[in-house]
């Protein structure tokens, strides 16, 4: 019994494909949302992110005839916005989704995207039409923490690939902040913890700085790059007290990826090249 | 069948007898007079990087033992400071405090129907308190490398705006010059210092005041340029006993002001509750408040109202419990981007905080938003109808009626957590006894909401689906290959 059961996990398909993964832990956090953070009432911001985001990924798709599993990576950053933006004008919500998938497309460098989709179609509608925002103390609660844990444990697990991009981000992120906002100024452990355990910020780095088509392709770059996209945040937070320091620091970290993949030569990451977990 | 008549009840249940105490800065006392830190109440106007805050002072006790310690971010000029006529926060409060709404259903069988439409608002009384003096030593302040920055007299109340090098200087000097410090606050005040803040402390000037020692404090203004948007909550903690209560009032050019730090929620508003709860709807507020507190780990901030209260805006409240802030107002408050006196944006959003210092270990930190949607906490009675119920359509009435009736408890057992005694008689009987009902609080334990769960259910929900669809996939590939 116990063993069917195992090979019935290890035959499971978000253990073959990443993306999976991704999608289920996604709308995972969506539940959470509608159901224990009373998002209900935005059902129709959500679904229309979700379909504008899909119907836009389709229509590259038959555009660029793309292999049909490419739905996927559509669906991650529907996800990822219905997440993170907001915004109350419904045409935001359409353009948001599909700003950020058309950048897939156009804007790209030796195979890569320049920009993070999701990254994108959150800045670009704050940028260009100022009606938008983001909520990072729309988490909280440090159940959210422990999941977000596992979800890093079952990343690794799985092979989802850019965990060293997340854990990087993140110490780098609790050492500045441990030496600035504890040792220099004086603040508790809790402070700390609880800027440490904001559901956003957990959001964005396991599930937007993890994006392997808009990292770095060598390892080392990869750490680099995280910890200056953890610096810059920590820059942004600490002086300029903008709140959603992360996001501005990964969309100012584009370009950084072109320069870092030109020194550090490795492989362009492919989805397709992820081997499944049992063999 | 139903709102013929509506009759608008507004009860300032956060005024009824909620603990409300300290805010941004401290209390502290000259002597060992006795304290109390209650209610607090700030208005928080941000235009780009301007602020203008307004504290609203409910020092209660004799005026000569009143004396404050708020960190604020510049040295302030000045002209920066102000005091403003305390019916400001009355009537902001007035005109956002959560609402109780009655409709009354109109006759199911055919009568002459007498229709007769009136609004009452029943606010209850502010208790500001008092009046008295302090005078000011000037002492070296050299020793304890404490800067006094500046010095002023505005209103009533001698200013001080003190840097300071380190927190136990700045301790020293407090103490020395007759301020009754609490005993942890060094702790709190060191990040300050070095988050290169100032101190702006404020004693009563009794040669200003004309009455007796009770007399009412006025509200203080102080506007500033900073980047920061946030309430410094932590220095109220160092001599709070138990959680604190405070009504922040917000004006933008933009919209909605949220919380960046902590979850901000709307509170359950637009529910229907039983008539008896209308005598009661303070506690029926307080319980709710207390309730949704609770079930979101007492560390959120909640959504009480928010409106456009632009001058230029035709609807400004759906009902009105109070007189909607006018141009005049708003300026009083500190918006001051208005053209003309009256063309422009004003944003209003009320949050109410509950905070303790296990729960709020940061400061609260605010962000503006585009967000222009309504909200306010609206809780709606039904009357019944009377008379004759003999016809047809009156018997499928009595019979919605009951069930009703019963909705009505069940949301007033789950929005208060309050028992009824005897509900049976409310949900069988059409009178509208009111003194017949006892509560009885029922539910004590907090509750969770079992976020865990919804995630790893979801999470399991999900990754099974998607088996099944690949799975059922996979078959259909077979199938569909040549034997």
């Amino acid at each position: 019994m116990s063993t069917s059961i195992l090979s019935l996990v290890k035959k499971h398909p978000i253990l073959k494909d990443p993306r999976l993964f991704q999608i289920t832990a996604l709308s995972s956090f969506l539940a959470y949302g509608i159901f224990n953070l009373d998002w209900i009432t935005d059902l129709p911001r959500i679904f229309t992110i979700l379909s504008a985001g899909l119907i836009a990924q389709l229509f590259f798709m038959a555009g660029l005839k793309l292999p049909f599993g490419s739905w996927k990576s559509g669906a991650i950053t529907s996800l990822g916005l219905c997440l993170l933006f907001q915004s109350s004008t419904p045409l935001m919500w359409i353009l948001a989704p599909v700003l950020g998938i058309s950048s897939k497309y156009f804007i790209r460098t030796k195979g890569k995207h320049l920009f993070n989709p999701a990254n994108l179609g959150v800045i670009l509608p704050i940028v260009l039409f100022g009606d938008a925002w983001i909520s990072p103390g729309q988490w909280g609660s440090s159940a959210m923490l422990l999941f977000f844990f596992s979800s890093a444990a079952l990343m690794v697990l799985f092979r989802v690939g850019r965990i060293d991009t997340s854990l990087t981000f993140l110490l780098t992120i609790l050492v500045l902040e441990y030496f600035r906002s504890v040792v220099y100024l004086g603040w508790e452990f809790d402070w700390l913890f609880h800027k440490m355990s904001n559901g956003s910020l957990l959001l964005f780095a396991f599930f937007m700085i993890t994006d392997p088509r808009t990292t770095p392709n060598a390892s080392g770059a990869r750490i680099l790059w995280a910890v200056g996209i953890g610096v810059l945040s920590f820059v942004l937070t600490s002086w300029f007290y903008l709140h959603t320091a992360p996001m501005w620091a990964l969309f100012f970290a584009a370009p950084a990826m072109v320069i870092l993949d030109k020194i550090f030569k490795a492989n362009v990451f492919q989805w397709t090249s992820i081997k499944p977990l049992q063999s | 069948m139903k709102s013929l008549k509506l009759f608008i009840l507004a009860c300032a249940a956060l005024l009824s007898g909620i603990q409300v105490n300290a805010f941004c800065g401290f209390y502290v006392a000259r002597a060992d007079a006795k304290l109390f830190n209650n209610k607090s109440e700030v208005i928080l106007v941000r235009n780009g990087d301007k602020t203008t805050v307004t504290m609203s002072n409910d020092f209660q006790g004799d005026v000569k033992d009143f004396a404050m310690v708020v960190p604020v971010p510049t040295v302030l000029k000045e002209n920066d400071i102000k005091v403003v006529d305390k019916s400001i926060f009355e009537k902001l409060n007035e005109y956002s405090a959560p609402r109780l709404v009655e409709y009354y259903d109109s006759p199911p069988c055919p009568v002459e129907i007498v229709t007769e439409d009136y609004e009452v608002s029943v606010m209850l009384d502010q208790n500001w308190p008092t009046s008295a003096n302090l005078t000011m030593s000037v002492a070296d302040e050299f020793n304890y490398r404490v800067n006094v920055e500046a010095r002023y007299e505005v209103g009533e109340y001698e200013i001080l705006i003190l840097s300071a090098e380190e927190s136990d200087g700045l301790r020293r000097w407090l103490t020395d010059h007759d301020y009754k410090i609490p005993e942890n606050a060094d702790e709190v005040l060191d990040p300050y210092i070095k988050s290169n803040m100032k101190f702006f402390v404020v004693k009563v000037n009794l040669h200003k005041l004309s009455g007796s020692a009770f007399e009412e404090l006025s509200p203080i203004q102080l506007t500033y340029n900073s980047d920061r948007f946030m309430l410094p909550i932590r220095l109220g903690m160092a001599n709070a006993k138990g959680p604190q209560d405070m009504i922040v009032y917000t004006f933008t050019n933009q919209g909605r002001v949220e919380c960046t730090n902590y979850r901000t929620v709307e509170l359950p508003s637009n529910r229907n509750i039983p008539l008896f709860v209308e005598p009661q709807f303070g506690d029926f507020y307080k319980a709710l408040y207390e309730k949704s507190w609770k079930q979101e780990g007492r560390n959120s901030v909640f959504l009480e109202y928010a409106w456009d209260v632009s001058p230029q805006q035709s609807v400004k409240c759906d009902p009105c419990v109070g007189p909607p802030p006018i141009a005049n107002d708003l300026v009083k408050a500190g918006v001051d981007w208005l053209k003309n006196g009256w063309q422009g944006t004003a944003y209003f959003t009320r949050m109410h905080v509950r905070y303790e210092r296990d729960k709020f270990p940061q400061d609260l930190q605010f962000q503006t938003t585009t967000n222009k949607e309504r909200y306010q906490c609206r809780y709606i009675l039904t009357h019944p109808a009377s008379g004759d119920m003999s016809c047809e359509e009156g018997q499928k009435y009595l019979k919605e009626l009951e069930q009703r009736r019963k909705r009505e408890l069940d949301e007033l057992a789950a929005l208060t957590g309050w028992g009824v005694k005897n509900g049976n008689s409310y949900i069988k009987e059409f009178n509208n006894r009111l003194e017949d009902y006892e509560f009885s609080p029922v539910m004590t334990q907090e509750e969770d909401r079992g976020g865990i769960w919804t995630l790893l259910l979801s999470f399991l929900g999900i990754s099974t689906l998607i088996m099944v669809i690949a799975r059922a996939g996979k078959k259909r590939k077979l199938q569909s290959l040549p034997a």
